[in-house]
Formats: structure tokens, C-alpha cells, sequence
């Protein structure tokens, strides 16, 4: 723990791996090894750790279910924003890199054409330029398309929180809300928060079927998770 | 526990309010997530609150919205305090919706307000809660503490 707050991310690791080897249903040693895995950008790893983290929190009720809800949200987010830096930078190398192969073959075709008239090399000329343009503006279009789904559906989104549902879970009325949400709530008032009926915390099943929409959204769209 | 929610989903609401609220309601000023101030007009004709214009003031907690915001109005000198049986005139509102008992987490600022502009659509007596006077002068306490007695509930 302490090593966490030193930012000692390598000795944090190893000292939550040799706890889990003694307990390896300790929830705190994966909250922690996953916290360390995030700060080492272990992307995978912290997902991984996290999950475990909050199945563990849901198995022995742990008053920590929110705190952890809330970095599995975020393992995702900077998960999604370090595929999409990499994914940015390869297409835009992959750009530069085709119109470089276009223009090595431009090059060539205008000393092939060395021997012509002015007319025809002109022709040929102008010819690999409307080539290079077209294939910049494929990439060029290529670009926004992504940028445009930016709006998180209602059905993904928690009504108390506001947040994208991580574990969602049903109440008897068929509205689904994030169960760390809707538990802090019931904690304290044993009611349904729409129609006011008795609700308990007993009564809520998971949704694993909008659980699974939401795990295939944010995996589309990885800055929801902090929208 | 309590205490994460409360920035994460005012920040979401406040962009929500900023691009676009009901008729009626309008954001005065919400420059942190504590105290955001909102005023509101009845839109129909009751001739109780034509034309005029009232100024809510929401105050809270780290633990909203698991429990409910402190919903005032405030009078200003353009800004009066609407008559209504369950309006002290000192700003405080008796509404079951923001005590401990009445409210629920799917409520946000917009439905308060809206819920609020009902009340005073809906209202036709031109009166005070009984004992108004006594409770204005009388009272120290934050509304959130205050044990309200519902006199009636067809307001």
C-alpha cells in the first residue's frame, strides 16, 4: 500500500503478486495490483486485475464496490485511449508510406518517360498527381468517420451515477442501473427509485445481456467511459 | 464511498443543462458543484404568478444524488418569494420530492425544477403555510433537518 504511494509501481507489483500467491482471493491485492499495472501501462493486465477486483467486492459484499466500479471504468478509458494513439499512429504512418510508394512510382514513370513529347509527359504527370490526391483524400475521409459516433446511448448509461454501466443489474420494474449505484441507494432507502415499491438488495439480478452491449460499446468507444 | 458521485454526475448534468432545458427554467449560475442558482417562470395563465420570475437556489452534498440537493428560493429584489401553502416566505419549500423520504436518485435539477413549476401551476390558494410568520422568525434549522408536518397532500 505504501509502496503504491511512493509511486514504487515494480516493488508494489511483486508484493501484491506474493500476496495473492498466500490469498488469491485477496480483493485489495488485485485492487492494488491493478492500480500498479495502470501506472506502469499494463493496460491489460489492470483490466484483468480490476475485473477480479470486482467480482470479489460483489462475492463478500465489500463497501468498496463503488471505488472499484469506478477504476474498472477507468482501466478501460486509458486502455482505449492507448489503442487509439497507436491506431492514429500507424494509419498516419501507413499514409506516409503509400503516397511515398505512389510517388517512388511517379518518379519512375516520368524518367520512363524522359523520351516523350512535352504533351505526353505532361499527360503522365498529371495522372500520378490525381492518384496521390485521391488516395490522401480516402485517408482524409477516412478520419472524422470515427470522430462522429461521439453520443452515448440512454440505455448505456447509469440514471444515478450518469455514468456507462459496468455491472448492470434489474430491478422488477425492468429498469437496469449500475449496481454499485443502486446499492449505495438501497443501502439507505429500500425502495425502487421510480415507482417507490419496496426494493431490496436481494431482489436484483444482473443484466448480462445489456452488460455485454455495454462491454461491446465502450470497446468501440473508449472516451464514453469518462463521458 | 459517498463523495466520488456527487462531481462526476453534476458535470454531467450541468452539460446536459447548458445545451438545452424545458421552457421556463434557466441557469443563472453554476460556477462550482455546490451552489447552483436557476430561476424559473409558470408558463400557463394562474394569475397567482404572472409574470414573474422566481430564483432557486440548490445546494449539495457530496452524497448526491443518494440524497437529495437543499432546494430553495431566494428573494432578490426582481425576485419574489411565490405564494403558495406550501412556500414559507422565507424561501423554504415543504415538498415531499426533496425530503429525506420523498426523493429518489433518478430526480436531477431539471426534474426538480420542472416539479417545482407544476406545484405552482397547479396551485390556486392565495395563502401561506398556516403558522408561517411563527416559522420564519422561529427557524435556525437547514430545511434537510426540518421535521415538516404534511398538512395536506392535494396541493
Amino acid at each position: 500500500m505504501a509502496r503504491l504511494k511512493l509511486s514504487q509501481w515494480d516493488n508494489a507489483i511483486a508484493d501484491c503478486t506474493e500476496c495473492l500467491k498466500l490469498a488469491p482471493d485477496s480483493m485489495k491485492a488485485h485492487y492494488s495490483l491493478s492500480q500498479a499495472h495502470l501506472a506502469l501501462r499494463a493496460y491489460d493486465e489492470a483490466l484483468t486485475h480490476a475485473l477480479k477486483a470486482h467480482e470479489l467486492c460483489l462475492k463478500t459484499l465489500d463497501k468498496s464496490l463503488g471505488t472499484v466500479t469506478t477504476h474498472v471504468l477507468k482501466c478501460k478509458k486509458e486502455r482505449w485511449d492507448d489503442m487509439e494513439k497507436r491506431r492514429i499512429r500507424e494509419t498516419s504512418e501507413l499514409e506516409m508510406e503509400v503516397i511515398g510508394l505512389l510517388e517512388r512510382g511517379r518518379d519512375e514513370a516520368v524518367r520512363e518517360a524522359a523520351g516523350l513529347d512535352e504533351g505526353s509527359r505532361r499527360e503522365i504527370e498529371d495522372e500520378w498527381r490525381a492518384k496521390i490526391d485521391l488516395v490522401r483524400d480516402v485517408f482524409e475521409k477516412a478520419r472524422p468517420a470515427r470522430e462522429k459516433r461521439r453520443q452515448v446511448p440512454d440505455w448505456a448509461i447509469d440514471d444515478i451515477s450518469f455514468c456507462v454501466m459496468v455491472d448492470p443489474v434489474i430491478t422488477k420494474t425492468g429498469k437496469s442501473y449500475e449496481r454499485a449505484s443502486i446499492v449505495e441507494h438501497l443501502r439507505r432507502q429500500p425502495l425502487d427509485p421510480l415507482t417507490r415499491d419496496p426494493l431490496y438488495i436481494s431482489d436484483l439480478r444482473p443484466n448480462l445481456d445489456l452488460k455485454q452491449a455495454c462491454e461491446e460499446f465502450l470497446a468501440e468507444n473508449g472516451w464514453a467511459a469518462d463521458w | 464511498m459517498a463523495g466520488h458521485f456527487a462531481a462526476k454526475r453534476l458535470s454531467k448534468e450541468l452539460s446536459k443543462i447548458r445545451s438545452s432545458l424545458p421552457p421556463g427554467i434557466e441557469l443563472v449560475s453554476a460556477d462550482n458543484f455546490e451552489e447552483w442558482l436557476l430561476d424559473i417562470r409558470v408558463l400557463d395563465n394562474n394569475p397567482l404568478y404572472q409574470n414573474e420570475t422566481y430564483r432557486l437556489k440548490f445546494r449539495f452534498a457530496s452524497s448526491y444524488p443518494i440524497e437529495p440537493p437543499e432546494v430553495v428560493f431566494v428573494k432578490l429584489p426582481d425576485r419574489p418569494i411565490p405564494i403558495h401553502p406550501h412556500i414559507y416566505s422565507n424561501g423554504i419549500i415543504c415538498l415531499d420530492l426533496l425530503g429525506q423520504q420523498g426523493w429518489s436518485p433518478v430526480q436531477n435539477v431539471e426534474s426538480v425544477c420542472m416539479s417545482l413549476q407544476s406545484m405552482l401551476t397547479g396551485n390556486s390558494k392565495n395563502e401561506r403555510p398556516p403558522g408561517d410568520e411563527e416559522f420564519v422568525r422561529g427557524n435556525r434549522l437547514r430545511p434537510k433537518d426540518i421535521e415538516f408536518y404534511y398538512h395536506d397532500n392535494d396541493v
